[in-house]
Protein backbone atom coordinates (compact mmCIF):
# COMPACT_ATOMS: atom_id res chain seq x y z
CA UNK A 1 0.00 0.00 0.00
CA UNK A 2 1.38 3.45 -0.95
CA UNK A 3 -1.03 6.34 0.87
CA UNK A 4 -1.06 10.19 -0.36
CA UNK A 5 0.30 12.46 1.86
CA UNK A 6 -1.53 15.59 2.17
CA UNK A 7 -0.89 19.05 4.22
CA UNK A 8 -3.00 21.41 5.82
CA UNK A 9 -1.26 24.82 5.67
CA UNK A 10 -2.26 28.77 5.73
CA UNK A 11 0.30 30.57 7.33
CA UNK A 12 -1.91 32.58 9.00
CA UNK A 13 -3.08 31.35 12.53
CA UNK A 14 -6.78 30.85 13.26
CA UNK A 15 -8.77 29.93 9.83
CA UNK A 16 -9.50 26.88 10.33
CA UNK A 17 -7.00 24.64 9.54
CA UNK A 18 -7.09 22.37 12.86
CA UNK A 19 -11.16 22.01 12.38
CA UNK A 20 -10.75 21.31 8.24
CA UNK A 21 -8.07 18.60 9.10
CA UNK A 22 -10.31 16.86 11.47
CA UNK A 23 -13.30 17.63 9.30
CA UNK A 24 -11.69 15.94 6.16
CA UNK A 25 -10.03 13.38 7.42
CA UNK A 26 -12.78 12.16 9.43
CA UNK A 27 -15.21 12.49 6.17
CA UNK A 28 -12.50 10.55 4.23
CA UNK A 29 -12.65 7.80 6.81
CA UNK A 30 -16.63 7.56 6.52
CA UNK A 31 -15.88 7.62 2.93
CA UNK A 32 -14.24 3.67 3.88
CA UNK A 33 -10.15 5.00 3.64
CA UNK A 34 -7.74 4.65 6.47
CA UNK A 35 -6.84 8.08 7.47
CA UNK A 36 -4.09 9.30 9.86
CA UNK A 37 -4.26 12.75 10.73
CA UNK A 38 -1.01 13.89 12.24
CA UNK A 39 -0.79 17.23 14.59
CA UNK A 40 2.33 18.75 13.15
CA UNK A 41 1.42 21.61 16.01
CA UNK A 42 3.96 20.58 18.48
CA UNK A 43 3.97 22.59 21.49
CA UNK A 44 0.64 23.98 21.03
CA UNK A 45 -1.30 20.83 20.33
CA UNK A 46 -4.70 21.32 19.50
CA UNK A 47 -5.92 18.41 17.37
CA UNK A 48 -6.74 15.58 20.15
CA UNK A 49 -9.35 18.07 21.59
CA UNK A 50 -10.99 18.60 18.24
CA UNK A 51 -11.52 15.38 17.51
CA UNK A 52 -12.20 14.91 21.20
CA UNK A 53 -9.06 12.40 21.84
CA UNK A 54 -7.05 14.60 24.23
CA UNK A 55 -7.70 11.92 27.44
CA UNK A 56 -6.36 8.31 25.34
CA UNK A 57 -2.67 9.93 24.27
CA UNK A 58 0.34 8.04 25.59
CA UNK A 59 2.50 8.02 23.20
CA UNK A 60 3.26 11.46 20.60
CA UNK A 61 4.78 11.85 17.44
CA UNK A 62 8.38 12.98 19.18
CA UNK A 63 8.29 9.30 20.93
CA UNK A 64 7.77 7.49 17.28
CA UNK A 65 10.62 9.71 16.07
CA UNK A 66 12.73 8.96 19.31
CA UNK A 67 12.58 5.60 19.09
CA UNK A 68 10.39 5.33 21.72
CA UNK A 69 7.36 3.72 20.48
CA UNK A 70 6.05 2.40 17.43
CA UNK A 71 3.67 4.10 14.99
CA UNK A 72 1.09 2.02 16.04
CA UNK A 73 1.30 2.37 19.85
CA UNK A 74 1.23 5.75 19.41
CA UNK A 75 -1.22 6.46 16.73
CA UNK A 76 -5.14 6.65 18.67
CA UNK A 77 -7.97 4.91 17.16
CA UNK A 78 -11.17 7.10 16.95
CA UNK A 79 -14.45 4.88 18.55
CA UNK A 80 -17.24 6.65 16.27
CA UNK A 81 -15.77 6.37 12.81
CA UNK A 82 -13.42 3.16 11.90
CA UNK A 83 -9.90 3.79 10.02
CA UNK A 84 -9.51 7.08 11.52
CA UNK A 85 -6.45 7.45 13.63
CA UNK A 86 -4.49 10.24 15.41
CA UNK A 87 -0.88 11.16 15.99
CA UNK A 88 -0.61 13.51 18.30
CA UNK A 89 1.95 16.53 19.03
CA UNK A 90 4.10 16.49 21.64
CA UNK A 91 2.90 19.41 24.69
CA UNK A 92 6.21 19.81 26.27
CA UNK A 93 9.10 19.87 23.20
CA UNK A 94 8.94 22.95 19.86
CA UNK A 95 9.09 22.56 16.66
CA UNK A 96 12.78 22.28 16.73
CA UNK A 97 12.31 18.48 17.91
CA UNK A 98 11.85 17.50 14.43
CA UNK A 99 13.55 17.88 11.41
CA UNK A 100 12.17 17.25 7.97
CA UNK A 101 14.03 14.06 7.61
CA UNK A 102 12.22 12.75 10.79
CA UNK A 103 9.32 13.82 8.96
CA UNK A 104 10.16 12.01 5.06
CA UNK A 105 10.79 8.52 7.52
CA UNK A 106 7.86 9.39 9.54
CA UNK A 107 5.53 9.74 6.42
CA UNK A 108 7.63 6.51 4.78
CA UNK A 109 5.81 4.34 7.24
CA UNK A 110 2.69 5.83 7.36
CA UNK A 111 2.16 5.56 3.79
CA UNK A 112 2.67 1.52 3.89
CA UNK A 113 0.12 2.05 7.38
CA UNK A 114 -2.78 4.28 5.76
CA UNK A 115 -4.65 5.21 2.56
CA UNK A 116 -4.51 8.97 3.23
CA UNK A 117 -1.89 11.06 5.79
CA UNK A 118 -3.47 14.01 6.56
CA UNK A 119 -0.76 16.83 8.13
CA UNK A 120 -2.37 19.79 10.15
CA UNK A 121 0.74 22.62 9.87
CA UNK A 122 1.45 24.77 12.35
CA UNK A 123 0.74 28.51 11.21
CA UNK A 124 3.75 30.19 10.39
CA UNK A 125 6.58 29.67 7.79
CA UNK A 126 9.38 28.20 10.31
CA UNK A 127 10.64 25.19 11.21
CA UNK A 128 7.11 23.55 11.54
CA UNK A 129 6.19 24.52 8.39
CA UNK A 130 9.26 23.16 6.89
CA UNK A 131 8.61 19.97 8.68
CA UNK A 132 4.96 19.53 7.35
CA UNK A 133 5.87 20.52 3.99
CA UNK A 134 9.37 18.07 3.82
CA UNK A 135 7.30 14.94 3.06
CA UNK A 136 4.23 16.23 1.88
CA UNK A 137 2.90 14.91 -1.82
CA UNK A 138 -0.33 17.78 -2.36
CA UNK A 139 -1.42 20.64 -0.08
CA UNK A 140 -4.30 22.31 1.12
CA UNK A 141 -4.17 25.74 1.79
CA UNK A 142 -7.06 27.19 3.74
CA UNK A 143 -7.78 31.03 3.06
CA UNK A 144 -10.53 33.16 5.04
CA UNK A 145 -11.86 35.87 3.37
CA UNK A 146 -9.75 38.68 4.60
CA UNK A 147 -6.65 40.99 3.34
CA UNK A 148 -4.50 39.66 6.07
CA UNK A 149 -5.44 35.84 5.48
CA UNK A 150 -4.74 36.11 1.57
CA UNK A 151 -1.02 38.21 1.76
CA UNK A 152 -0.04 34.81 4.11
CA UNK A 153 -1.63 32.43 1.70
CA UNK A 154 0.56 33.92 -1.14
CA UNK A 155 3.24 33.39 0.61
CA UNK A 156 2.66 30.20 1.79
CA UNK A 157 2.01 29.17 -1.55
CA UNK A 158 5.09 30.57 -3.06
CA UNK A 159 6.78 28.74 -0.96
CA UNK A 160 4.68 25.63 -1.58
CA UNK A 161 5.28 25.87 -5.55
CA UNK A 162 9.29 26.37 -4.54
CA UNK A 163 8.89 22.92 -3.10
CA UNK A 164 7.20 21.38 -6.29
CA UNK A 165 4.28 20.92 -4.57
CA UNK A 166 0.80 22.14 -6.20
CA UNK A 167 -1.58 23.78 -3.69
CA UNK A 168 -5.58 23.86 -3.92
CA UNK A 169 -7.63 26.35 -2.36
CA UNK A 170 -10.04 26.35 0.75
CA UNK A 171 -11.91 29.05 1.30
CA UNK A 172 -13.61 29.33 4.89
CA UNK A 173 -15.52 30.99 6.94
CA UNK A 174 -17.53 32.89 4.03
CA UNK A 175 -20.36 35.06 5.41
CA UNK A 176 -23.00 35.28 2.27
CA UNK A 177 -24.65 38.39 3.67
CA UNK A 178 -21.61 40.14 4.07
CA UNK A 179 -20.00 39.20 0.74
CA UNK A 180 -23.50 40.74 -0.30
CA UNK A 181 -23.02 44.06 1.11
CA UNK A 182 -19.89 43.76 -0.12
CA UNK A 183 -18.07 44.37 3.66
CA UNK A 184 -15.98 40.79 2.82
CA UNK A 185 -14.07 39.90 -0.43
CA UNK A 186 -15.87 36.99 -2.42
CA UNK A 187 -14.27 34.09 -3.18
CA UNK A 188 -13.51 35.45 -6.27
CA UNK A 189 -11.36 37.70 -4.95
CA UNK A 190 -9.48 35.63 -3.52
CA UNK A 191 -9.01 33.14 -6.01
CA UNK A 192 -8.08 36.18 -8.41
CA UNK A 193 -5.15 37.14 -6.15
CA UNK A 194 -4.12 32.84 -5.40
CA UNK A 195 -4.56 31.83 -8.73
CA UNK A 196 -4.60 28.57 -7.77
CA UNK A 197 -7.53 25.93 -8.07
CA UNK A 198 -10.20 25.47 -5.57
CA UNK A 199 -11.53 22.51 -4.40
CA UNK A 200 -14.05 24.27 -1.96
CA UNK A 201 -15.82 27.13 -0.37
CA UNK A 202 -16.76 26.41 3.19
CA UNK A 203 -19.54 28.99 5.22
CA UNK A 204 -19.31 30.55 8.48
CA UNK A 205 -21.46 28.35 10.26
CA UNK A 206 -21.69 28.15 14.54
CA UNK A 207 -22.20 24.62 14.67
CA UNK A 208 -18.38 24.43 14.14
CA UNK A 209 -17.60 26.00 17.51
CA UNK A 210 -20.14 23.80 19.24
CA UNK A 211 -18.83 20.70 17.60
CA UNK A 212 -14.87 21.52 18.30
CA UNK A 213 -16.00 22.57 22.05
CA UNK A 214 -17.83 19.12 22.63
CA UNK A 215 -14.87 17.44 20.61
CA UNK A 216 -17.28 15.77 18.19
CA UNK A 217 -16.93 15.46 14.38
CA UNK A 218 -18.30 18.15 12.18
CA UNK A 219 -19.27 15.81 9.52
CA UNK A 220 -21.32 13.73 12.01
CA UNK A 221 -23.73 16.91 11.99
CA UNK A 222 -26.36 16.47 9.56
CA UNK A 223 -27.50 19.81 10.10
CA UNK A 224 -24.05 21.49 9.20
CA UNK A 225 -23.62 23.77 5.94
CA UNK A 226 -19.75 23.58 7.17
CA UNK A 227 -19.54 19.85 7.47
CA UNK A 228 -21.14 19.13 4.19
CA UNK A 229 -18.95 21.48 3.04
CA UNK A 230 -16.22 19.47 4.02
CA UNK A 231 -17.56 15.94 3.29
CA UNK A 232 -18.19 17.23 -0.61
CA UNK A 233 -14.10 18.09 -0.15
CA UNK A 234 -13.39 14.85 0.90
CA UNK A 235 -14.96 13.02 -1.85
CA UNK A 236 -13.35 15.90 -4.11
CA UNK A 237 -9.70 14.41 -2.71
CA UNK A 238 -11.16 10.64 -2.44
CA UNK A 239 -11.93 10.23 -6.44
CA UNK A 240 -14.07 12.74 -7.49
CA UNK A 241 -12.35 15.80 -8.59
CA UNK A 242 -15.50 16.66 -10.79
CA UNK A 243 -17.76 17.31 -7.82
CA UNK A 244 -18.94 20.97 -8.22
CA UNK A 245 -18.45 22.93 -6.15
CA UNK A 246 -21.17 24.78 -4.45
CA UNK A 247 -21.31 28.34 -4.05
CA UNK A 248 -22.77 29.39 -0.38
CA UNK A 249 -23.66 32.84 -2.37
CA UNK A 250 -26.12 31.22 -4.42
CA UNK A 251 -27.34 28.54 -2.75
CA UNK A 252 -29.13 30.57 -0.10
CA UNK A 253 -31.23 31.92 -2.81
CA UNK A 254 -32.24 28.84 -5.06
CA UNK A 255 -32.61 25.98 -2.38
CA UNK A 256 -34.18 28.71 0.10
CA UNK A 257 -36.72 29.71 -2.39
CA UNK A 258 -37.26 26.38 -3.68
CA UNK A 259 -37.56 24.81 -0.07
CA UNK A 260 -40.06 27.48 1.07
CA UNK A 261 -42.30 26.81 -2.04
CA UNK A 262 -42.39 22.96 -1.24
CA UNK A 263 -43.28 23.62 2.24
CA UNK A 264 -46.25 26.18 1.02
CA UNK A 265 -47.99 23.03 -0.61
CA UNK A 266 -47.93 21.06 2.02
CA UNK B 1 65.24 58.56 -18.13
CA UNK B 2 65.83 62.31 -18.87
CA UNK B 3 62.68 64.31 -18.90
CA UNK B 4 64.08 67.85 -18.19
CA UNK B 5 64.86 68.75 -22.05
CA UNK B 6 62.58 68.08 -25.39
CA UNK B 7 64.90 67.43 -28.01
CA UNK B 8 65.16 70.28 -30.67
CA UNK B 9 63.60 68.06 -33.24
CA UNK B 10 61.09 65.33 -33.53
CA UNK B 11 60.12 63.47 -36.80
CA UNK B 12 57.17 61.49 -36.74
CA UNK B 13 54.84 60.09 -40.22
CA UNK B 14 51.12 61.50 -39.57
CA UNK B 15 48.89 60.23 -42.37
CA UNK B 16 50.53 61.19 -45.85
CA UNK B 17 52.63 63.83 -43.74
CA UNK B 18 56.18 64.14 -41.83
CA UNK B 19 54.77 66.01 -38.93
CA UNK B 20 57.97 67.78 -37.41
CA UNK B 21 58.20 69.29 -33.97
CA UNK B 22 60.00 71.69 -33.11
CA UNK B 23 61.47 73.65 -29.94
CA UNK B 24 60.65 77.12 -30.72
CA UNK B 25 62.73 78.50 -27.94
CA UNK B 26 65.87 77.71 -29.73
CA UNK B 27 68.19 80.05 -32.24
CA UNK B 28 66.88 78.78 -35.81
CA UNK B 29 70.38 78.39 -37.00
CA UNK B 30 70.53 75.31 -34.52
CA UNK B 31 67.26 74.01 -35.17
CA UNK B 32 68.25 73.94 -38.87
CA UNK B 33 71.68 72.22 -38.01
CA UNK B 34 69.41 69.86 -35.92
CA UNK B 35 66.43 69.26 -39.01
CA UNK B 36 69.49 68.26 -40.74
CA UNK B 37 70.44 65.17 -39.09
CA UNK B 38 66.66 63.55 -39.74
CA UNK B 39 66.17 64.45 -42.85
CA UNK B 40 69.87 63.13 -44.59
CA UNK B 41 68.40 59.73 -43.15
CA UNK B 42 65.08 59.90 -44.80
CA UNK B 43 67.42 60.03 -48.43
CA UNK B 44 64.86 60.24 -50.92
CA UNK B 45 61.50 59.95 -49.20
CA UNK B 46 62.37 63.38 -48.21
CA UNK B 47 61.82 64.75 -51.96
CA UNK B 48 58.01 66.04 -52.45
CA UNK B 49 57.25 65.36 -48.79
CA UNK B 50 54.27 66.79 -47.39
CA UNK B 51 55.46 68.69 -44.39
CA UNK B 52 53.95 70.40 -40.91
CA UNK B 53 55.88 71.97 -39.17
CA UNK B 54 54.81 72.11 -35.20
CA UNK B 55 56.12 74.81 -32.88
CA UNK B 56 53.70 73.31 -30.37
CA UNK B 57 52.27 77.12 -29.89
CA UNK B 58 49.84 78.86 -30.99
CA UNK B 59 49.43 80.95 -33.82
CA UNK B 60 51.68 83.87 -33.49
CA UNK B 61 53.91 86.41 -35.75
CA UNK B 62 57.07 85.01 -34.76
CA UNK B 63 56.11 81.36 -34.98
CA UNK B 64 54.88 81.75 -39.02
CA UNK B 65 58.37 83.51 -39.41
CA UNK B 66 59.69 80.65 -38.15
CA UNK B 67 57.62 77.85 -39.99
CA UNK B 68 58.16 80.07 -43.31
CA UNK B 69 61.79 80.28 -42.53
CA UNK B 70 62.25 76.59 -41.01
CA UNK B 71 60.26 75.17 -44.68
CA UNK B 72 62.32 77.39 -47.72
CA UNK B 73 65.18 75.80 -45.64
CA UNK B 74 63.60 72.33 -46.27
CA UNK B 75 62.53 73.08 -49.82
CA UNK B 76 66.24 74.23 -50.53
CA UNK B 77 67.97 71.64 -48.53
CA UNK B 78 65.97 68.73 -49.27
CA UNK B 79 63.52 69.18 -52.17
CA UNK B 80 60.01 68.61 -50.08
CA UNK B 81 57.22 69.17 -51.44
CA UNK B 82 54.27 71.34 -49.32
CA UNK B 83 54.88 72.88 -45.97
CA UNK B 84 52.38 74.04 -43.72
CA UNK B 85 51.87 74.34 -39.78
CA UNK B 86 49.43 72.33 -37.89
CA UNK B 87 45.84 72.70 -38.57
CA UNK B 88 43.15 72.33 -35.78
CA UNK B 89 41.95 68.87 -35.62
CA UNK B 90 38.80 69.22 -38.00
CA UNK B 91 35.45 69.67 -36.65
CA UNK B 92 32.38 67.70 -37.94
CA UNK B 93 30.15 69.88 -39.63
CA UNK B 94 26.41 67.87 -38.88
CA UNK B 95 27.78 66.59 -35.76
CA UNK B 96 24.27 67.30 -34.53
CA UNK B 97 22.47 65.63 -36.97
CA UNK B 98 25.15 62.59 -37.23
CA UNK B 99 23.90 62.01 -33.23
CA UNK B 100 20.58 62.21 -34.03
CA UNK B 101 21.26 59.65 -37.09
CA UNK B 102 22.98 57.39 -34.57
CA UNK B 103 20.35 57.38 -32.02
CA UNK B 104 17.49 56.98 -34.61
CA UNK B 105 19.54 53.68 -35.33
CA UNK B 106 20.91 52.66 -31.52
CA UNK B 107 18.98 49.78 -31.11
CA UNK B 108 20.68 47.90 -34.01
CA UNK B 109 23.69 47.68 -31.87
CA UNK B 110 21.90 47.68 -28.65
CA UNK B 111 22.21 44.88 -26.05
CA UNK B 112 19.48 44.49 -24.06
CA UNK B 113 19.64 44.60 -20.28
CA UNK B 114 16.48 44.48 -19.27
CA UNK B 115 14.88 41.28 -17.16
CA UNK B 116 11.62 40.16 -18.58
CA UNK B 117 9.38 37.67 -16.59
CA UNK B 118 6.66 35.96 -16.87
CA UNK B 119 4.09 34.81 -14.29
CA UNK B 120 2.68 35.89 -10.78
CA UNK B 121 4.75 37.54 -8.44
CA UNK B 122 4.03 36.06 -4.75
CA UNK B 123 3.86 37.38 -1.53
CA UNK B 124 7.20 37.46 0.16
CA UNK B 125 9.15 37.12 -3.09
CA UNK B 126 11.56 40.01 -4.42
CA UNK B 127 12.48 40.30 -7.62
CA UNK B 128 15.77 43.09 -8.40
CA UNK B 129 16.77 44.05 -12.02
CA UNK B 130 19.96 46.10 -12.55
CA UNK B 131 17.87 47.80 -15.48
CA UNK B 132 14.63 47.75 -16.76
CA UNK B 133 12.28 45.14 -15.79
CA UNK B 134 8.98 43.83 -17.57
CA UNK B 135 6.73 41.50 -15.70
CA UNK B 136 3.93 39.79 -17.87
CA UNK B 137 2.18 38.78 -14.81
CA UNK B 138 0.51 39.77 -11.43
CA UNK B 139 2.59 41.38 -8.41
CA UNK B 140 0.18 40.50 -5.53
CA UNK B 141 0.25 42.44 -2.47
CA UNK B 142 3.36 41.86 0.10
CA UNK B 143 5.39 40.96 -3.46
CA UNK B 144 8.44 43.76 -4.11
CA UNK B 145 10.05 44.59 -7.31
CA UNK B 146 13.20 46.77 -7.72
CA UNK B 147 14.65 48.10 -10.45
CA UNK B 148 17.33 50.53 -11.92
CA UNK B 149 15.32 51.55 -14.75
CA UNK B 150 11.33 51.21 -15.46
CA UNK B 151 8.86 48.66 -14.29
CA UNK B 152 6.39 47.70 -15.90
CA UNK B 153 3.88 45.20 -15.60
CA UNK B 154 1.52 43.93 -17.92
CA UNK B 155 -0.99 42.99 -15.17
CA UNK B 156 -2.52 44.06 -12.27
CA UNK B 157 0.61 45.77 -9.67
CA UNK B 158 -0.83 45.04 -6.12
CA UNK B 159 2.68 45.40 -4.43
CA UNK B 160 5.32 47.62 -3.98
CA UNK B 161 7.43 48.80 -7.25
CA UNK B 162 10.64 50.49 -6.80
CA UNK B 163 11.90 52.32 -9.88
CA UNK B 164 15.06 54.25 -11.30
CA UNK B 165 16.54 52.72 -7.61
CA UNK B 166 18.73 54.19 -6.23
CA UNK B 167 18.66 58.42 -8.00
CA UNK B 168 17.11 57.76 -11.55
CA UNK B 169 14.12 60.36 -10.99
CA UNK B 170 13.10 60.02 -15.25
CA UNK B 171 12.02 56.33 -14.76
CA UNK B 172 8.35 55.19 -14.67
CA UNK B 173 6.30 52.72 -13.29
CA UNK B 174 3.65 51.18 -15.78
CA UNK B 175 1.07 48.66 -14.70
CA UNK B 176 -2.22 47.47 -16.68
CA UNK B 177 -4.18 47.57 -13.20
CA UNK B 178 -2.39 50.18 -11.34
CA UNK B 179 -3.02 49.32 -7.43
CA UNK B 180 0.20 49.79 -5.94
CA UNK B 181 0.41 49.47 -1.60
CA UNK B 182 3.53 51.83 -2.50
CA UNK B 183 6.07 53.26 -5.25
CA UNK B 184 8.86 54.56 -5.21
CA UNK B 185 10.87 56.28 -8.25
CA UNK B 186 14.41 57.23 -7.12
CA UNK B 187 14.20 58.97 -3.57
CA UNK B 188 10.84 59.94 -3.79
CA UNK B 189 7.85 57.65 -2.24
CA UNK B 190 4.29 57.66 -2.51
CA UNK B 191 1.86 55.25 -0.74
CA UNK B 192 -0.78 53.54 -2.52
CA UNK B 193 -4.44 55.03 -2.74
CA UNK B 194 -7.13 52.38 -1.43
CA UNK B 195 -9.58 53.44 -3.88
CA UNK B 196 -7.54 53.89 -6.95
CA UNK B 197 -8.97 51.06 -9.06
CA UNK B 198 -9.38 52.45 -12.66
CA UNK B 199 -9.39 49.80 -14.79
CA UNK B 200 -7.08 51.45 -17.18
CA UNK B 201 -3.51 51.50 -17.62
CA UNK B 202 -2.06 53.91 -16.21
CA UNK B 203 1.67 54.99 -15.06
CA UNK B 204 3.80 56.91 -12.00
CA UNK B 205 6.54 59.32 -12.82
CA UNK B 206 8.29 62.43 -11.38
CA UNK B 207 7.05 65.90 -11.73
CA UNK B 208 7.57 68.89 -9.56
CA UNK B 209 9.59 66.63 -6.78
CA UNK B 210 6.58 64.13 -6.49
CA UNK B 211 5.17 60.93 -7.74
CA UNK B 212 1.89 61.73 -10.09
CA UNK B 213 -0.16 59.31 -11.49
CA UNK B 214 -1.44 59.43 -14.77
CA UNK B 215 -3.75 57.69 -17.48
CA UNK B 216 -1.18 56.06 -19.60
CA UNK B 217 -3.30 56.17 -23.19
CA UNK B 218 -3.75 60.11 -22.65
CA UNK B 219 -0.90 60.96 -20.62
CA UNK B 220 1.72 58.72 -22.36
CA UNK B 221 5.09 60.58 -21.63
CA UNK B 222 7.23 59.11 -24.54
CA UNK B 223 4.55 60.54 -27.00
CA UNK B 224 6.17 63.69 -27.20
CA UNK B 225 9.66 62.29 -28.52
CA UNK B 226 10.72 63.33 -32.19
CA UNK B 227 12.92 59.86 -32.44
CA UNK B 228 12.83 56.11 -31.66
CA UNK B 229 15.68 55.83 -28.69
CA UNK B 230 16.86 53.70 -26.67
CA UNK B 231 15.91 53.87 -23.24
Amino acid sequence: MDGKVIVVTSGKGGVGKTTISASIGAAMAMQGKRVAIVDMDIGLRNLDVVMGLENRIVFNIIDIIKGNCKIKQAAIKDRRIDNLYLIPASQSDDKNAIKPENMVWLTNQLRKEFDITLLDCPAGIEQGFKNSIAAADEALVVCTPEVSAVRDADRIIGLLYAQSITPKLIVNRIVPEMVKNGDMLSHEDVVEVLAIDLIGLIEMDDQVVVATNTGTPLVLKEASKAGMALQRIAMRLNGHPDLPIENPMDKKSFWKKLGSKFSRKN
Amino acid sequence: MNHNEDPPVRLKGVGDSLWVSVNPTLPIEQLKKELVKPFERLKHLAINARIIIDTGKDDQESNNRLIEELGSYLKSEFQVGHVTKPTPPKRSVNKNRIRQQDMGNAWHHYRNDGLLIAGRVRSGQIIQAKKHLIILGDLNPGAEVIAGGDIIILGCLQGKASAGQPDNESAIIMALEFKPTQIQIGGFVAAGMADASADRPEFACVENNAIIVDDYIKGNPFRRLAWPEVR
